[in-house]
């Protein structure tokens, strides 16, 4: 089992408060390494407006690389909402960002909003020329949309190149399943490959087996090389009343694989669990682990999804 | 080119179908049989909340265009919560190849800030079109980077191997004033499939436009001799429901090479009658060949309330 050092909180979206945009919550981080700092992005939110909805929008926070204290708060969102009736006109989370030659390319939800279902998602794409601070988008359209065994919620993209090529991983939604009369989306661990980054082919399974059953919902797919294996960490639920019962909420799973198309689950071996008490004590989600200072790290959310940010744990021993 | 009309030949109030409907038969389609002809169209159903559905039903007619028979069951099922074709299906296109009955499904879900989307799926009949089942519960052909959203009417025909569908795609979604309600424009555009399942958009507009704020919709194609002949309908994106200076209009463009398109309406050889049931807007052309002549059902005023009509190709010159 893996052996992971909690650090605690280390960006709290309550303590900024000279931005509208970034009022609460600190989603889905996801990290990019420059020579003196790391650059967090993570998706957040203005407060709830008078329909009770929210959008979201994706930033970033520039954090040492030593102590991870806060150097920087990006100034505006990475990424402008969506013209009318687009995708992403509600909303730009989460967000994933990798380097081509010397731009950065961003995979990110885009969010709209439905009359019979809350709310449907499908992955956009976008770049930047200032080195990763604002990205400008490909087209109006998303650039991974909905195909016959995908047919809605096309998010969490963790963009990756292993081998030459881009990988995608992402979740495709199965289907929404009605709870006390309130549609909650069930979502599966997908993926898809492109030598250009821009045209994608679908590998068109389910990449992760379930432990709770079909109704299984699975989050975040984050995948790292290690040690001559790929390794994926995620995060899943059941599919209701999981947003604040701790035994229904999500926790973080594990799995394994040397070719990237067949994948040996193994949450036994994930090491990650909710605390006794504090930010992480309902859930633990959203994680996205990466090499730094020849360490591993596990940046993670905690209770309601990253609504006080993220924290960081640190492997103790090789991930192998 | 040169049609006679045949006038209207389905109004789909005065006869039983699988439920009771508040009209329309809109886009007929066909499935041609040996001794008969299937036309599908799509008829509205109310909503709880006043907005339409659509679903799919077929009227079986002879080599004559009498009528035999109406469908009296649900012909396809609306999708699932939360897919693309979850609030009606219009239209449908039925491809017969290889003796298998292929259904393109025009579907259709509601959104809040704009009135809907939609996406073009495909569903497979082993029961000769009587009923069809889809091939998975997402669309075949759907939003892409520019082409971001609106992908539907997909019309399919094979040649030379090669699945081709002519399809249209939004381009913007506008307002006229603050107060008012979002208003689309659509272009054609055009794929291609080997095995009618996995399709490349040709990402662009294949149609060019006649007018400022154009709408394009339902392409339809044949092949006379060598040469391809598309009707489609036009009509201006604002006003087009009332006034019918901006309503639905057919166009015509030909190619002798599936690639590039002539635009060429001054040839279109079907206008609006001085008066009568096509006299205010002609719309959702789809041409076929049957008992060895070219045929074009096509909606008229109203956008096919009152049903749909047929006219009869007399010459291409």
């Amino acid at each position: 089992m893996l052996k992971w050092k909690k650090l605690g909180l280390v960006f709290n979206p309550l303590d900024i408060k000279d931005k509208d945009w970034l009022n609460e919550f600190a989603q889905a981080p996801s990290v990019i390494e420059f020579d003196n700092f790391i650059r967090v992005y993570f998706s957040c939110r203005p407060k709830i407006d008078k329909n009770g909805q929210y959008v979201s929008y994706s930033a970033y926070v520039d954090l040492d690389k030593q102590n991870f204290s806060i150097l920087e708060v990006s100034k505006k969102p990475i990424l402008e909402l969506g013209n009318l009736g687009t995708f992403d006109e509600f909303g730009t989370y989460p967000a994933s960002v990798i380097k081509k030659d010397d731009k950065y390319l961003v995979y990110y939800g885009g969010w709209t909003r439905c009359e019979s279902v809350p709310f449907n998602v499908a992955i956009g794409c976008g770049i930047s020329n200032d080195g990763g601070k604002t990205f400008q988008k490909m087209g109006n359209g998303p650039i991974l949309s909905y195909s016959i065994d995908e047919p809605f919620i096309l998010s969490g993209p963790k963009i990756r190149k292993f081998n030459s090529k881009f990988y995608l991983f992402y979740i495709a939604g199965r289907s929404w399943k009605i709870t006390n009369n309130k549609p909650e989306p069930i979502y599966k661990i997908r993926m898809a490959i492109s030598d250009n980054g821009i045209n994608w082919t679908k590998h068109n399974h389910d990449l992760i087996s379930d432990v709770l059953g079909k109704d299984e919902a699975q989050a975040s797919p984050d995948v790292i090389f290690s040690n001559g294996k790929y390794h994926m960490f995620f995060c899943y639920r059941e599919a209701s009343d999981f947003r604040r019962n701790k035994d229904r909420s999500y926790r973080i799973g594990y799995a394994y694989s040397t070719d990237l198309t067949c994948w040996t689950r193994d949450d036994s071996k994930v090491g990650m669990d909710v605390s006794k008490e504090g930010w992480d004590s309902e859930m633990v989600a959203y994680p996205h682990v990466v090499n730094l200072n020849n360490k591993v790290y596990m940046f993670y959310l905690g209770n309601q999804v990253g609504k006080y940010g993220f924290g960081i744990a640190e492997l103790e021993g090789k991930l192998e | 080119m040169k049609w006679k009309k045949l006038g209207k030949i389905f109004s789909p109030l005065e006869y039983s179908l699988n439920k009771t409907y508040i009209g329309y038969a809109q886009s007929p389609q066909v499935l041609i049989f040996d001794d008969f002809i299937r036309i599908y169209f799509s008829i509205r159903e109310e909503s709880k909340n006043g907005k339409f559905i659509s679903h799919i039903q077929y009227v079986d007619m002879t080599k004559d265009f009498n009528v035999i028979n109406t469908s009296q069951h649900d012909v396809i099922s609306l999708g699932e919560l939360g897919c693309y074709d979850e609030h009606g299906i219009f239209p449908i296109n039925i491809l017969k190849f290889n003796n298998k009955v292929y259904a393109y499904l025009s579907g259709w879900s509601r959104r809040v800030s704009v009135s809907v989307e939609t996406g073009i799926g495909l569903a497979m009949s082993d029961d000769n079109g009587k009923t069809f089942q889809r091939l998975g519960n997402g669309p075949v052909l759907s939003s892409s980077i520019n082409e971001p959203y609106l992908v539907v009417d997909g019309f399919v025909k094979v040649y030379n191997e090669v699945f081709h569908m002519w399809y249209i795609y939004g381009t913007d979604w506008i307002k006229n004033n603050p107060n008012s309600e979002a208003e689309r424009t659509y272009k054609i555009g055009h794929a291609t499939s080997l095995d009618g399942i996995i399709w490349e958009k040709e990402n662009k507009q294949i149609i060019e436009d006649s007018m400022a704020y154009e709408c394009q919709a339902l392409p339809t194609v044949i092949r006379i001799k060598d040469r391809y002949h598309m009707y489609f309908a036009y009509r201006n994106t604002f006003d087009f429901r009332d006034n019918p200076n901006n309503g639905y209009r057919l166009g015509y463009a030909y190619s002798d090479d599936l690639s590039t398109w002539t635009r060429d309406d001054k040839n279109v050889g079907i206008e609006l009658s001085k008066n009568g049931w096509d006299s205010n807007m002609m719309s959702y052309p789809h041409i076929f060949e049957f008992n060895n002549a070219v045929y074009m059902l096509y909606n008229g005023n109203n956008f096919g309330k009152d049903g749909f009509g047929l006219a009869k190709l007399e010459s291409t010159n």
